[in-house]
């Protein structure tokens, strides 16, 4: 029997890169897979295919979750296909190139850097955050994990708006996690370091990569699959004692 | 066709066929769970108060099951309940609410009832002369077991077939007339009806101070337990008396088990030996759960009976039971109903609570 | 293992049949073997009770008495003494509970019997615990002395551990011989309670005993009944109805049968800060002794107007009781426990359907369960074992027409408010028939001096004897220094 065997496990932003890796881990672990994209329709339904070869169940729903309408919409139709949600992982993001040479200096950056970075990563958790509590209250149970970076522990390469927006959302969950323990619903936080190939890094150059890897202890930068692991452990009741947390999955770059 | 026409085919077909493989009867289970968790709206708000929506339910042993006492608080049909052509209710002793049993048609019930009691209690012969130890249909239009047991003389008994009770209990004139008609002609005899009837019944007729030889090929059924309405006998003590008194073999005494809230009963192979084994045809599987847990019991441990009764197209297919049984090769043994507790310290129990409240005695 | 129950007086015989009970839980077995008297024995035993109590024990002054019931109470609180280890390793296989709840309770609970409590016990019946003693001068003229009478047989019921020491300990303050029937389901610690009695003063040897027999056997208990002053019966409505019938209209029979309790909680308590608190409190009244208590909590108010709402309340205590379940783990469940609780749980979740504002909370191993009820107040009691309602409300008033009908099976009420409130609500919860109020938290362990049932502990066992003024007046007359 799988580990996630009739749980339902919320990603979004699952239609490629950690999202999808993230989605196919659990459905591999039997759960009812739901696959939040917001453009790919193709690339999600894709997702879902693999993840019922897996042995879990899997259904792509396009949400736009900076969107509260949007949100409290997509809940509503997991709530009434799947009857509950017992994971959610806040994995969408707003795109961002991380492209150390093209990147912005901190005098070139305008406060709409950052609100939209912040607005990616932190308002659209909230409005997840916001509407499932009422039905993880219910169950008096739930799992959520928001994906970080560890640029927050430690921004090798300052990205402003980018690592202060993933920040807030360390903070935010902390705080949620202080509130939300009496209900037993947990709030985790997971933060990789750079991941190849995402579409998010495929402009990051091959001599950044050997400069990370060199100060790595594991020597190699991480896999999709590498996070998955964490995030699988956080959802689990293997980690039923452990919230506001965040895991770091960058082969010992920070410690 | 409707859905329910199409439904009802679907169970039809599925019950004419001699077996089932599991692979059938799950696919059919679960049709059946996804059409009552869109007609049957009770039921529908307490699977998805489990998290179980038809998506999430991947197994008939994933269907929730509903407690036989919610079919006394809720209507459980797909159909409005004043479409059903008939409606089985239970006997209702708790505060006089009765539990409803909705049946939109009695196609599926009735072919049920044949197909199993052909296969269960009539086996080798087509027609046997038959006495009937309970009242009439018309007299108990909302009882399954008066419905049952018209069902079976009509399809089954001969046309000399007769009921045996009267306003007054069981018509012993009537009785010994048949019992010695029987014996007479050497015509193998069947009699039906409720246990408390045979407990009065052998009452009267150790009174009488009469014993019987029934023909070979007689043949008893008795169902519903003592309720109450009779001296409780154990079943050993119920089966040897039957068996002394009327000259019927113990073999040939055969117990059905069935409630208002199934379409389907189960049967023994006699009781020679008691608890005897009970078991139901390939449209009916019985889980044995620890209630608490819900997860079936290891084989051969004590556990409360669940059963999932493809019969039961309109109502719920899955019932939970109020009665102990253990899960054997071939059946279960029904160990009796769930005895009420009362609390262990101090603090009252509902049933003393309940029953304070109706004497008066907490003012 | 087997230890032996009960407590005998010297009856010059030491030939008894007994009767084995075995006990079982996950990983162990006790068996308890019992005396189980022959009618004459048991007529010896009386006999001899009742004479040593009007012989040696009213020869002691109350002080004594509380001395000698304070030490042996000091040992059962001292962790390392036999009886209190005896207790710890027994009590928890014998009765399903949590050994941590047992050890917990036994403390909490042994406190109040110690000699401060034990003073103030006796000062709230009788004012002046001097009149156990000797005759005292009253205000109104004359004197009185408190008299115990000569047997008090005590019917215990239930297994939630010590509990029978109310009814023995106060017995024994009015100076009476004791008879405890102790109930199969804990049939051990008030034999050991006698037993360390008699360590602590051997002189009090023949005036106890701690017997059993079968409830309901009638020609046995009549006759006891017949020779006792006083009988003091635990258990349900139906049982002490049989035990009254066959009261001789001399014995006097003071009846404890079983009670409803519940909690109340004001809005002024369900801040952002204070609200887990009171869940806290009210989550442990709940697990203590999986609410097989008459205090225990069926039930909890909870009023709508906090920053907490009432639904909020359910869902914190909700969690609370699972995080109870892995601290103190509920006992094991019979097969009929498991299955009536199931049919509970399961009903309430079929009401969602006509009342879908209703929740019910639990978890996959139906180890608790909250059922949340809103518009729908009413008062029905908890199938126990950790299951819960709480029912929002708005004003006290609201809830008090769905008490009152139940007068005569109300006892306790948790409450959580203000002073004014808990002034207030008391003075009409007491209308409607509660006769203990307390903090969320304690509902469990009633205080030193508490008054059961509303009913005096010792005032209601002896008897007042008075010498009037007149008495006392006429005397001076006839007294060889008069003029």
């Amino acid at each position: 029997m799988g580990k996630f065997q009739g749980k339902v496990v919320l990603v979004t932003g699952a239609s490629r890169g950690i999202g999808a890796s993230i989605a196919r881990a659990f459905a591999a672990e039997e759960a009812s897979v739901v696959v939040n994209y917001l453009q790919n329709k193709e690339a999600a339904e894709q997702v879902v295919a693999s993840c019922l070869k897996l042995g879990g169940d899997a259904w792509a729903i396009q949400a736009d979750v900076t969107s509260e309408s949007a949100v409290q919409e997509l809940i509503e139709r997991v709530l009434l296909e799947m009857g509950k949600i017992d994971v959610v992982v806040n994995n969408a993001f707003t795109p961002y190139a991380f492209n150390p040479d093209e990147r912005k200096l901190a005098w070139e950056l305008k406060w709409e850097d950052y609100q939209n970075q912040i607005d990616g990563a932190l308002r659209s958790t909230h409005y997840m955050c916001q509407t499932v509590l009422p039905f993880m209250k219910k169950q008096s149970q739930g799992s959520i994990i928001n994906m970080i970076s560890n640029l927050v522990e430690r921004p090798i390469v300052p990205y402003h708006e980018y690592n202060t927006a993933k920040a807030a959302l360390q903070g935010y969950s902390r705080n949620l996690a202080a509130e939300l323990g009496p209900f037993g619903i947990r709030v985790n936080c997971v933060a990789p370091g750079l991941v190849y190939p995402t579409s998010a890094s495929k402009y990051t150059k091959e001599e950044v990569k050997e400069m990370i890897i060199a100060q790595t202890p594991l020597r190699r930068i991480a896999l999709p699959e590498d996070v998955a692991g964490p995030v699988l452990f956080l959802a689990s009741d293997w980690s039923k004692f452990m919230t506001g947390q965040t895991l770091f999955v960058d082969g010992g770059f920070v410690m | 066709m409707n859905q329910q026409q199409e439904i009802v085919q679907h169970v039809f077909r599925f019950i004419q066929a001699d077996a089932s493989e599991e692979k059938d009867f799950n696919e059919l289970a679960l049709r059946l769970y996804a059409y009552q968790y869109q007609y049957n709206l009770p039921y529908r708000s307490f699977c998805m108060q489990k998290g179980k929506t038809p998506r999430m339910v991947k197994t008939w042993k994933d269907i929730p099951p509903v407690p036989i006492n919610a079919f006394k608080d809720a209507t459980l049909s797909c159909i409005g309940p004043e479409k059903a052509e008939a409606v089985f209710m239970t006997s209702g002793t708790t505060k006089g609410i009765k539990g409803k049993h909705y049946h939109p048609t009695l196609q599926i019930y009735d072919q049920s009832m044949t197909l199993n009691f052909k296969k269960r209690f009539m086996r080798d012969i087509e027609h046997i002369r038959m006495g009937i130890l309970f009242p009439k249909e018309k007299e108990l239009p909302n009882s399954s077991l008066a419905h049952y047991l018209a069902l079976a003389v009509k399809e089954f008994g001969t046309k000399e077939s007769h009921y045996l009770v009267n306003e007054n209990g069981v018509d012993m004139n009537r009785l010994l007339d048949e019992l010695h008609h029987a014996e007479e002609t050497g015509e193998p005899y069947a009699l039906l009806g409720a246990s408390y009837s045979f407990v009065h019944m052998l009452e009267e007729l150790e009174r009488m101070g009469k014993t019987f030889s029934l023909p070979k090929g007689s043949r008893i059924l008795d169902t519903g337990g003592f309720k109450n309405q009779s001296k409780e006998l154990e079943l050993n003590e119920f089966y040897l008396l039957l068996s002394t008194t009327l000259g019927v073999e113990r073999s040939e005494c055969i117990n059905m088990y069935g409630v208002t809230e199934l379409s389907t009963q189960f049967y023994d192979k006699g009781n020679e030996s008691v608890p005897s084994v009970k078991s139901g045809p390939h449209w009916i599987r019985t889980r044995v759960i620890n209630p608490l847990t819900g997860e079936e019991v290891p084989k051969g441990e004590r556990g409360v009976l669940v059963h999932c009764d493809l019969g039961n197209f309109n109502s719920v297919t899955t019932i939970l039971t109020e009665d102990v049984g253990i899960e054997l090769e071939n059946g279960f043994f029904l160990l009796g109903r769930v005895q009420g507790t009362e609390a262990k310290g101090c603090s009252i129990a509902v049933e003393e609570f309940l029953k304070s409240a109706s004497k008066g005695v907490s003012e | 293992m087997r230890e032996l129950a009960g407590y005998l007086p010297d009856i010059g015989e030491t030939e008894f049949e007994t009767k084995i009970l075995t006990f079982q839980s996950k990983n162990e077995t006790v068996e308890v073997e019992i005396p189980f008297l022959t009618t004459e024995q048991m007529d010896k035993v009386i006999e001899k009770v009742k004479k040593a109590s009007a012989e040696t024990l009213k020869s002691f002054s109350i002080s004594e008495i509380v001395s000698i019931i304070d030490q042996a109470i000091d040992r059962l609180l001292d962790r390392d003494s036999l009886y209190r280890q005896k207790a710890e390793k027994l009590l928890p296989i014998v009765t399903g509970y949590d050994e941590e709840i047992i050890r917990l309770g036994l403390t909490s609970y042994l406190k109040t019997f110690r000699k401060k409590e034990l003073q103030r016990f006796l000062i709230e019946d009788l004012g002046n615990p001097l009149l156990l003693d000797d005759f005292q001068p009253r205000v109104k003229g004359g004197f009185s002395k408190a008299m115990g009478p000569n047997v008090v047989t005590h019917i215990w019921s239930g297994n939630v551990p010590a509990l029978p020491f109310w009814s023995l300990i106060s017995g024994l303050l009015v100076k009476a011989g004791n008879i405890g029937k102790v109930p199969s389901t804990e049939p051990l610690f008030s034999g050991w309670f006698a037993h360390l009695l008699v360590e602590v003063e051997p002189r009090l040897a023949d005036c106890l005993a701690v017997v059993w027999w079968k409830g309901g056997d009638e020609e046995r208990e009549s006759s006891i009944f017949e020779q006792s002053d006083v009988v003091v019966g635990y258990g349900g409505n139906e049982s002490l109805q049989s035990l009254q019938n066959r009261m001789p209209v001399t014995t006097r029979f003071l009846p404890f049968g079983h009670k409803i309790s519940f909690g109340v909680v004001s809005q002024a308590s369900l801040d952002s800060r204070k609200t887990w608190q009171s869940v806290h409190q009210a989550a442990l009244d709940v697990i203590r002794y999986d609410q097989q208590g008459c205090y225990s909590p069926h039930i909890f108010y909870v009023q709508h107007g906090g920053k907490v709402s009432p639904k909020e309340f359910a869902r914190f205590l909700a969690n609370e009781l699972e995080n109870f379940q892995k601290r103190h783990p509920r006992r094991e469940l019979s097969m009929e426990e498991s299955a009536s609780m199931a049919a509970w749980r399961q009903r309430e979740e079929m009401t969602i359907f006509s009342n879908p504002n209703n929740e019910v909370l639990g978890n996959q191993a139906n180890d608790w369960t909250v059922v949340y009820e809103e518009n729908n107040i009413h008062f029905t009691p908890s199938s126990l074992n950790r299951v819960i309602k709480v029912i929002a409300f708005e004003t006290i008033e609201d809830i008090l027409p769905y008490i009152a009908p139940h007068r005569s099976l109300l006892q306790t009420v948790g409450i959580a408010a203000n002073p004014n409130e808990l002034f207030e609500w008391a003075e009409l919860l007491g209308k409607t028939g509660v006769t203990r109020i307390t903090a969320l938290g304690s509902m469990t362990s009633p205080e030193a001096g508490w008054h059961h049932d509303g009913r005096f502990n010792l005032l209601d066992l002896v008897n007042m004897v008075d010498i009037e003024a007149a008495a006392e007046e006429s005397s001076e007359q006839f007294a060889p220094y008069v003029d």
